[in-house]
């Protein structure tokens, strides 16, 4: 579903993204792992098209993002680190708006049976999102993901600064979007839930894809060891 | 897909705390200044038709006296108020309200709204162009100056076009969903002075006037159109809310109230313009000397003389069926006309001149080109003035004209005493002076006119470009 052959790319003389050779099927969360400005915001930019790679490609569905951009946005949904929102929009009207960006005309009802899938209570789908937490405005954007149906979700560290309930509430949504076939591909910095909720774990080391774990071989506590190793 | 972002906006627009109260404020600003604009140009134009009527009975009513007497005596014309004038005051408070028209003088209209103000006025009147020129783009300033920058860095601009719109898309839905907001804002006031243009004549709206009114609209829509987009391209390129904020400011300062000054002074100083007492010394010099240094007045007088005695075939002015007096001094009003046209026209040009530095600076200035368009529009420009001033004097010599060739025609030379009858006052037409034609107008303004459409395309462009922007 997403895949990535050979997708590098340079600033000058820096290389931000190294010859990246990645597939993630149908159904498979992948985490990518790293120290800050290993390469993991640089590879979703290069899927979300914001991102010109300086070589090889990133394809989304077998369509090719650098050609297609508009395209394959129809495939793929994203949250960003902290979804801010519009405080002057109620969380109804946020997750409505970009739901009919993306040509989705949802009627109040199923917008609001979203917000509840993605765990925001009932209570706050009508008020303005400016009094929210950043857990819940972070469930409107899940919300947008879900409402999306998208065959890939892309995810820059969207559980930092999460409470522990959140977090876990997350993973738990990410894990029932990976059984319905939704391809996921997360960067964070939380290796305990990296273990927990992805299938797949990469680490990456300035650029480099260094080493790809599967998660049910490998206990956390190896894997912040590896971690610690490989950074 | 623009029309979803375009509601978004406007709906957070109408929820937003800062369109409220800012946008509350601009359209108290422009109803006070609506309607006390509107209440001064009633009594201004209330005053001067009634000092133009009795101008107009003195003269009917003066009594028997000798013609000369009669265009000594003479009249006053005032100059009417222009029926948007309300709207835009242009430059009418410093421009002369009426002219004393007697014989051998051409006199300057005096007596304006300046001279009766303090100092104040200096700083500029409220009126409802004021508000629409300098205070609604700084409105727009800071409802705009974040659009695109805030959503930068709450990452919402990435989740908008990870949903599959594009950039362009996003600043032209945010461009017609501010206009759709301020619009709140601009139609009452417009639609209010429409109201207004029609008690302020009295439901006899001529075409022309429905023209001007709307080519203002249009040149305000174009003018908002353009601080909107560019307020929007400039968000989405500046690093920060903070710079854009700061480059949309520098913008203002520099096109609302640096140039224009700057021009006007620019233009002021290439083309130097005399002094009153200068203009009135030349004149002076060329009636005594003769336009060309070489005539002088008493030898223009012989010429005269003499020609005038061959024509009737009479040897002395006392043989004459004519009064020689009123030839004498209608020939006098003739040559003195002639030379003040000269240096009023050579004056007229220098102004030009130097309003034409702040006219081309429209081409890089919109808030020029708007303000040029409005008083024009408005007929309280320099020119609508000037003409007023040209009709003045036209109508000043004819009058002298047919005074002087009823002396000519019913009494001798050297008699000053025999009474013309008062019959004669009427045949001088009511003074009526008609603001120059809309096509007059937008001849005067092409610069300005050819601005904006030039802006309009400037801007499209540069929010149709707007694709390889950095996200964060």
């Amino acid at each position: 579903m997403l895949q990535a052959k050979n997708l590098t790319k340079t600033y000058g003389e820096q290389t931000a993204l190294n010859s990246l050779n990645l597939t993630i099927n149908e159904g498979e969360i992948f985490a990518l792992l790293g120290q800050n400005g290993a390469g993991k915001t640089t590879t979703i930019n290069c899927f979300l098209g914001f991102i010109q790679p300086s070589g090889g490609s990133a394809s989304i569905n077998g369509v090719s993002v650098a050609e297609n951009a508009l395209e394959t946005k129809k495939y793929l949904a994203y949250i960003p680190e902290t979804v801010m929102l519009y405080p002057n929009l109620t969380g109804i009207e946020n997750l409505e708006f970009f739901s009919s960006l993306a040509g989705f005309s949802y009627g109040k009802e199923e917008l609001s049976s979203f917000l509840s899938t993605a765990g925001l209570q009932k209570n706050a789908h009508n008020q303005r999102v400016g009094g929210y937490s950043k857990g819940m405005r972070q469930k409107v954007g899940i919300a947008i993901a879900i409402a999306k149906k998208a065959k890939a979700l892309l995810l820059d560290e969207p559980t930092s600064g999460l409470d522990p309930k959140a977090s876990n509430e997350f993973s738990e949504i990410l894990r029932e979007l990976a059984q319905n076939g939704t391809a996921v591909l997360m960067a964070t910095h939380d290796i305990f839930r990296a273990k927990e909720v992805a299938n797949r774990i990469g680490i990456m080391k300035e650029g480099n894809l260094v080493s790809v774990i599967d998660a049910k071989e490998i206990s956390a506590n190896e894997l912040e060891k590896l971690y610690l190793q490989t950074v | 897909m623009k029309k979803i972002i375009a509601n978004k906006e406007y709906t957070t627009l109408l929820r937003d705390k800062r369109f409220k109260i800012m946008g509350g404020l601009i359209a108290s600003l422009l109803l006070v200044a609506l309607l006390g604009g509107f209440a001064s140009y009633r009594s201004l134009k209330k005053e001067r038709d009634l000092a133009q009527k009795e101008a107009r009975e003195t003269w009917l009513n003066q009594g028997e006296k000798n013609p000369h007497s009669a265009a000594h005596y003479g009249s006053f014309a005032f100059r009417p108020k222009s029926e948007m004038s309300f709207f835009d005051f242009g430059v009418d408070s410093f421009t002369g309200t009426n002219v004393y028209l007697e014989a051998h003088r051409q006199n300057n209209p005096k007596f304006s709204a300046a001279q009766d103000s303090s100092s104040l006025i200096r700083f500029g009147e409220m009126t409802v162009a004021f508000v629409l020129q300098l205070l609604m783009p700084l409105l727009i300033i800071f409802l705009c100056f974040n659009s695109i920058s805030q959503e930068k860095e709450d990452n919402t601009l990435k989740l908008m076009l990870s949903q599959g719109v594009s950039m362009s898309q996003i600043a032209w839905g945010k461009i017609q969903g501010f206009s759709k907001a301020l619009a709140w804002i601009i139609v009452p006031a417009l639609l209010l002075t429409f109201v207004l243009i029609l008690i302020g004549t009295e439901g006899s709206l001529s075409a022309d006037l429905l023209l001007r009114f709307a080519l203002t609209l249009l040149a305000y829509a174009i003018y908002f159109f353009v601080f909107i987009s560019l307020s929007v391209v400039i968000s989405a390129r500046a690093g920060s809310s903070r710079n854009a904020l700061l480059s949309l400011l520098g913008i203002w300062v520099l096109a609302c109230v640096i140039l224009p000054k700057a021009t006007t002074n620019i233009g002021a100083s290439i083309f130097k313009a005399p002094s009153n007492f200068e203009f009135r010394e030349a004149i002076h010099k060329d009636e005594e000397n003769g336009i060309d240094g070489h005539n002088p007045s008493d030898k223009r007088f012989e010429a005269l003389k003499k020609q005038v005695l061959t024509q009737y075939k009479v040897d002395s002015v006392e043989q004459l069926p004519v009064n020689f007096d009123a030839i004498a001094m209608q020939e006098g009003e003739k040559y003195s006309t002639m030379v003040y046209n000269k240096h009023f026209d050579r004056m007229e040009n220098i102004y030009q001149n130097q309003n034409s530095v702040a006219a081309y600076s429209a081409i890089l200035n919109p808030f020029m080109a708007v303000r040029n368009l409005s008083m024009g529009m408005a007929g309280s420009d320099y020119k609508t003035a000037l003409a007023f001033q040209k009709y003045a004097e036209k109508y000043r010599y004819e009058m002298v004209e047919t005074l002087n060739t009823h002396m000519r025609d019913f009494s001798k030379t050297g008699d000053w005493e025999k009474k013309a009858d008062a019959s004669i006052y009427a045949k001088i037409p009511d003074f009526d002076f008609k603001n120059p034609s809309i096509i007059s107008v937008l001849r005067q303004n092409w610069v300005a006119l050819l601005a904006l459409l030039i802006w309009i395309i400037l801007c499209v462009r540069m929010v149709s470009n707007l694709k390889n922007i950095s996200l964060s």
